[in-house]
């Protein structure tokens, strides 16, 4: 009965290089029962071979035990436990995700493990090389393929395990982090209904003020008045809130984050920048630069809301200051920039000076 | 060396347009002897309607050395002569810049491209009264405020625009397009703000001494070489210690603070050579130290204060001989009519007949241009036919000098084919 099986099934023999399309979705190729028979009928395979099978027949054959796949000429010895039913239709898919999840579980180097991205992105292809020889490369190349990833997952073990652990706790990380935004998002939703019911409330509460105060007579553009200060006051009010619950959201949740964005570590606060001039230094950029002519401006509208910076002006006037001051136009353009034989030989004597008064003390 | 050096370093101003005193004179000298060859050349090619003009006047003034076919030469303007016209002319830059009301740093500007320009092209070639207008438009469009052209125009009596902008490219290409000009003024300010934290020095002093430094910035330098001797630093620390000597080297101390104090000669020059008796003696006054490190700076930084010290003495000096009072030296009736006004009598002997008129030069340019590109290959014989032989090879002569074009530059396989502005200078 089997040998009848088309010739996928025979091809399939060899191993998994050519898996028997499932043309036959309804009908079990083993013991040929069809879905219009059967209407609970669940499909089985082994990733061992990849030959799909109903769930009685998987019963049938494997339940005492390891037995050989039912498939003609497959010998391969499949076991109960084995047995799952396909994510995909195609089988051939469900193989290659199968053999990518094997060799990611191996190759799980990230890209910080290397030191420059090129190399990372070698290692990459390498990876992806490799993993295509598993799926669609022939006898020999699987082979070889199969020997490189298991001896590597053999050198590697600990690096392996360490890069595994390293991967969970990232994700562990991103998944708190998902809850935690999730989280704030729906406390946001809450306030904000709140604070639309709130709204809703204060209107109408002033509105029965303001009727209360034409029922009695008085002029309505005082009410008007008390009723706009009055919205004026929540918005305000509403407005501290918000500020103080970011404050705490934030402080609750870390920052918000945006998903794929590094966090960048805080730059240290620049105190006193100082730009050098070979060992020494030129000059200084303290707090206390300013000029009168600059004063003037930094109570200027214009200036302070378009949001030019001060301190840029003052980094700039002093680098104008200095920039250059070393530079001898006359030697340079004759002789060329550096310091003269003559001054070297100058200076040397110098520092021969002061190296033997040294020596003295 | 040091970092704002290196950035100095790297700007066109220091890289194109800094040479040294030697170096400057020697290419006025060569752009005075090029623009000689050339006009000759040109008037004794002129057609005869056009000679009739010029000719007259210019047989009674020299006898003609060449030949007897050509009409008489012009005496021409010597190279210091033509530096002085400059000067006259880059003073009424500077009027004209105040007549039109422009900030300090266009009216510098301007006044650094009028200079720079008139470098490798003489003012035979080019009218520098044209010139001077065409550097305040374009001095303005450099420094950021851009103002209309026919408004432009109409302050200084052009009325068409065409009148300005035909020198505008010209222009551009005279500097070779390094149009940034660094200047002193802001680099003032920021020697004023290290100045204002010192504690002991009287505001109202500081006020003054800037005061009086901004002055000469807006003349001194302008009117000088300063721009090409010197860096915009030296510049100003000159002009500071024109307004006030000991301010300024008391901010030259502080800066190289690894240095003590200088011997207490405020009346005496600073020594400006920086020979063995300015370095070595004064590491001996020095408090020693154990770190040998630092002595060693400290050798080079009071080895290196002393050559500041000398170049800002020199661009002293040079600044001290154009005060801000010599203003009206420069526009003084007598001083003028007494030197420049036969100069300038000189000059329109002499002048170039081809390029005098820069809307006309403009045209035939672009007619040339055009020509060209219709007939790439007809070239040879469209000069051949040409009446004046001399307008392409009087090109050559011009731009294969001062600022060859590419092609040509490949042609004649001139030195400095890297440099992408042209050969040096």
């Amino acid at each position: 009965m089997s040998r009848k099986a088309p010739g996928g099934a025979r091809a399939a023999g060899n191993g998994a290089s050519v898996l028997p399309a499932i043309s036959t979705e309804d009908m079990c190729l083993v013991c040929k029962t069809s879905r219009y028979l059967n209407k609970d009928m669940e499909f089985l395979i082994n990733p061992e071979c990849y030959h799909s099978m109903c769930s009685s027949c998987v019963n049938r054959l494997f339940n005492d035990g390891p037995n050989q796949c039912p498939y003609a000429g497959c010998h391969r010895t499949l076991r109960r436990k084995g047995f799952r039913s396909a994510f995909f239709g195609d089988l051939s898919v469900e193989r290659e995700v199968d053999i990518r999840r094997r060799v990611a579980a191996v190759f799980n180097q990230a890209e910080d493990d290397f030191e420059t991205l090129r190399d990372y992105n070698n290692y990459l292809q390498m990876v992806e090389d490799l993993t295509f020889d598993l799926v669609s490369g022939g006898d020999a190349q699987r082979r070889a393929a199969e020997a490189t990833l298991q001896q590597w997952e053999a050198e590697h073990k600990a690096d392996i395990e360490r890069n595994r652990k390293a991967g969970k706790e990232a994700d562990e990380q991103s998944r708190r982090r998902l809850a935690a935004e999730r989280d704030a998002a729906r406390q946001r939703r809450v306030e904000a209904l709140r604070e639309a019911e709130e709204e809703k409330r204060e209107r109408v509460r002033s509105r029965e003020a303001e009727l209360d105060s034409l029922a009695q007579g008085e002029a309505g553009s005082g009410a008007q008045r008390v009723q706009l200060k009055r919205r004026g006051q929540a918005a305000a009010h509403r407005a501290v809130e918000a500020a103080v619950s970011t404050a705490v959201s934030a402080a609750d949740v870390g920052r918000l984050s945006i998903r794929g964005l590094k966090e960048k570590k805080k730059a240290p606060a620049p105190e006193g920048r100082t730009i050098r001039l070979g060992a020494w230094t030129l000059y200084k950029l303290h707090p206390g630069l300013t000029h009168p002519g600059v004063e003037k401006y930094k109570i200027d509208p214009p200036h302070i809301t378009g949001g030019y910076s001060f301190d840029e002006y003052t980094a700039r006037a002093m680098f104008e200051a200095f920039a250059g001051l070393g530079v001898f136009i006359e030697d340079e353009k004759e002789v060329g920039i550096g310091l003269s034989a003559g001054e070297v030989a100058t200076i040397s004597a110098g520092i021969a000076a002061v190296g033997d008064k040294m020596e003295l003390d | 060396m040091a970092t704002e050096d290196a950035r100095y370093r790297q700007s066109s101003q220091y890289q194109l347009w800094s040479f040294s005193p030697t170096q400057l004179a020697a290419m006025r000298e060569q752009t005075n002897t090029a623009a000689r060859t050339r006009i000759a050349e040109r008037l004794a090619s002129l057609p005869a309607p056009s000679s009739n003009l010029s000719a007259p006047t210019s047989t009674a003034n020299t006898p003609d050395p060449d030949g007897a076919s050509t009409p008489a030469l012009p005496e021409f303007l010597t190279a210091p002569e033509e530096a002085l016209l400059v000067t006259h002319y880059t003073s009424e830059l500077m009027r004209a810049g105040d007549h039109a009301e422009m900030s300090d740093e266009i009216k510098a500007t301007a006044a650094a491209f009028f200079r720079r320009f008139y470098v490798t092209n003489s003012i035979m070639t080019y009218p520098p009264t044209e010139m001077l207008i065409v550097s305040l438009f374009f001095a303005c469009k450099a420094e950021g405020s851009f103002v209309s052209i026919s408004e432009f125009g109409k302050t200084f009596g052009r009325d068409h625009p065409e009148d300005i902008l035909a020198g505008e490219f010209l222009l551009c290409q005279g500097l070779r397009f390094a149009i940034d000009v660094k200047h002193p003024f802001r680099a003032l300010r920021g020697a004023i703000m290290e100045l204002s934290t010192l504690p002991d020095i009287e505001p109202s002093r500081i006020a003054a001494a800037e005061h009086r430094a901004r002055e000469i910035l807006r003349f001194s330098p302008l009117i000088t070489d300063a721009y090409f001797h010197y860096t915009p630093s030296q510049i100003m620390f000159a002009a500071l210690s024109l307004a006030d000597r000991s301010l300024a080297e008391r901010l030259i101390t502080q800066t190289f603070h690894y240095v003590a104090p200088p011997p207490n000669n405020s009346g005496v020059d600073t020594p400006i050579s920086s020979g063995p008796d300015g370095a070595i003696p004064l590491p001996k006054k020095l408090p020693l130290r154990s770190n040998p490190a630092e002595d060693k700076s400290q050798i080079i930084g009071s080895h290196l204060r002393d050559r500041v010290l000398g170049a800002i003495e020199a661009c002293r000096d040079m600044l001290a001989r154009e005060l801000p009072e010599r203003r009206d030296h420069w526009t003084n009736k007598a001083v003028v009519k007494a030197q420049i006004n036969p100069l300038r009598k000189k000059l329109k002997q002499c002048r170039d007949p081809e390029r005098w008129n820069l809307v006309e030069l403009q045209r035939a340019r672009r007619e040339q241009a055009a020509r060209k590109a219709d007939s790439e290959d007809g070239e040879p014989a469209d000069r051949a036919g040409n009446g004046h032989s001399n307008s392409l090879a009087g090109d050559a002569a011009v731009f294969g000098e001062a600022l060859p074009p590419k092609r040509r530059k490949v042609v004649e396989g001139r030195k400095g084919l890297d440099d992408p502005f042209g050969g040096p200078l």
